[in-house]
């Protein structure tokens, strides 16, 4: 196995936005380093042993922080927590030292089928127990503490008597993990299940979020899309400033992995949740 | 699976009402209003076959988008996905379209997914350091027979009654022209570079000399069964040093 051979940055992710790693920006995110203040990568992506993609990440750990970002693992599946994958995830670690580890409040298997999704659980008690359960079990065995992402849903579950909010802040409780709150899925969800996004964000527990995403959705009828396919709306930036008001400056990522733009588009992007973030230091100064 | 009046789902019926629903649009989710469920039964569909299109690029170039839709269908219900990480996905494809085409005249795409599925293997493999052809010479003459080679570990060989290397190398553009199947059989190799993957053709009696050490034969027996004369086979020696395929000798004293 290729160890890190050229120095790791080192150190906690700083406070900035950042941008996702893919594979089409590899080469222009080695040659112009552009300054964006960490990358997050899909766990998943970097399970091998060689590659391109894992060449990349090596070369890029020399110049960035690291959030390692997991699509797989689907801790909320009454199947159990899925141990070989949760291997790959440790020795991932193991290698690329990310300063995070994150993975979604979801589930995504049955009866031994993945569905290679981010399915929703309904919010109830048994499921945040459950949840929690799991992300505890992961946690002990990675020896380090999760963040936990809340997903967009497209289905609202006939019993389903919790607030979000509330679901999630009973997951921190009960398992330590941390939030990555996704601003974008809030609003989404907002839309599709008619729920408040100011009541969610005020209502999760001061301390508990650890880092931002955002992105962009698309519309399909009535229902809106967690594609990451396009720019940030509005809306989205503006819950942003409300959750960074609630929660303090954090890493922020802009997720964009459809319709993938430019390196340069991507960082342009990125500069506006860098602005929102200065916006609240600036206030705080 | 039905949930009447006011009893509560437990959250593996609510799981399972939902896979099964995902898995079969005919059946109807207990737990969930049929609206935009489909949003996540095509969210699946579009994740698995998009796995499957970019592990078997030319299989789809041949076939066609709307037949490639077609079989990843059938694929995904024949091997349902078995791993968070869609990079395995594939890995049936070829044992698939092998029963799946089994009436000839397609079944050649069945060897190139097997060559695509090599491809796939090596571009995310570990290179080990190879060695020099120099480390042969301390070894003495007569124990050069006995010696076994330790290949790079993501060396694919692959014979095909087709000549699919050349189907794959065709390909490697849009709309590239059928290639005359009455080329008849090729031989050839996958491997993993620095820069990238290397699909290379091999003449019969390398491929044959490689199959068998590849396969853990002496050096005296890969030479017998590639029926190989003494240049064919300094050739042969050069060939693999030249290409960094030996990563160690072992077994003279």
């Amino acid at each position: 196995m290729t160890h890190l051979d050229r120095g790791v940055v080192q150190g906690p992710v700083p406070a900035r936005a950042g941008i996702g790693l893919r594979s089409v920006h590899h080469e222009a995110l080695l040659a112009d380093r552009p300054a964006v203040g960490f990358i997050e990568a899909h766990t998943e992506n970097y399970f091998h042993e060689g590659g391109a993609a894992v060449r990349a990440l090596l070369r890029a750990r020399a110049n960035y922080p690291l959030s390692l970002h997991g699509v797989g693992l689907g801790l909320g599946s009454v199947d159990g927590v899925d141990r070989e994958h949760l291997g790959r995830v440790k020795q991932a670690i193991a290698r690329f030292e990310p300063a995070l580890v994150s993975e979604h409040a979801c589930w995504g298997r049955a009866r031994g089928e993945h569905f290679n999704d981010l399915l929703p659980l309904p919010c109830t008690e048994e499921a945040a127990r459950l949840l929690a359960r799991q992300v505890g079990e992961a946690q002990d065995f990675l020896g380090r503490q999760l963040l936990i992402e809340n997903v967009s849903a497209y289905v609202a579950f006939e019993h389903s008597p919790l607030p979000e909010w509330e679901f999630l802040a009973e997951v921190v409780a009960l398992s330590g993990c941390a939030l990555l709150l996704d601003v974008n899925n809030i609003f989404v969800n907002a839309q599709n299940l008619g729920i408040d996004a100011r009541a969610y964000i005020a209502g999760l527990p001061a301390g508990s979020v650890r880092e931002f995403h955002v992105a962009g959705h698309a519309r399909n009828g009535n229902v809106l899309i967690d594609d990451h396919g396009s720019r940030v709306c509005d809306e989205v930036w503006e819950l942003l400033r409300l959750a960074v008001a609630r929660f303090g400056p954090l890493p922020t990522l802009v997720e964009w992995d459809n319709d993938i733009p430019s390196l340069a588009t991507l960082v342009a992007e990125s500069r506006h949740a860098d602005d929102i973030l200065r916006e609240r230091r600036g206030l705080a100064a | 699976m039905t949930f009447c009046g006011s009893a509560v789902a437990s959250l593996r019926e609510v799981q399972e009402s939902f896979a099964a629903s995902l898995r079969d649009p005919a059946v109807t989710c207990a737990v969930l209003p049929p609206a935009n469920l489909a949003i996540y039964r095509n969210n699946a569909n579009h994740a698995l076959r998009e796995a499957l299109a970019i592990t078997y690029p030319v299989v789809r170039r041949r076939v066609g988008e709307d037949y490639f839709r077609q079989l990843a269908t059938h694929y995904r219900l024949r091997y349902p996905s078995r791993s968070g990480d869609l990079h395995g996905y594939g890995r049936d494809f070829a044992a698939f379209l092998d029963q799946h085409l089994d009436d000839g005249d397609y079944r050649w795409l069945a060897d190139l997914a097997q060559l695509e599925w090599s491809h796939a293997e090596c571009s995310v493999a570990a290179e080990c350091p190879a060695i020099a052809a120099n480390a042969l010479a301390k070894y003495p003459p007569e124990q050069l027979g006995q010696l076994v080679f330790r290949t790079q570990p993501s060396l694919r060989l692959h014979s095909f009654p087709f000549p699919i290397f050349t189907v794959w190398e065709t390909n490697q553009l849009e709309n590239a022209p059928p290639v005359d199947q009455s080329l008849g059989q090729e031989a050839g190799m996958v491997l993993s570079r620095h820069d990238g993957v290397e699909v290379r053709r091999l003449e019969a009696g390398l491929f044959s000399f490689l199959s068998a050490l590849a396969g853990g034969a002496t050096l005296g027996d890969a030479m017998t069964n590639a029926d190989l004369d003494a240049p064919a086979l300094t050739d042969a020696l050069a060939f693999m040093f030249r290409e960094g395929l030996v990563c160690s000798l072992s077994g003279g004293s």
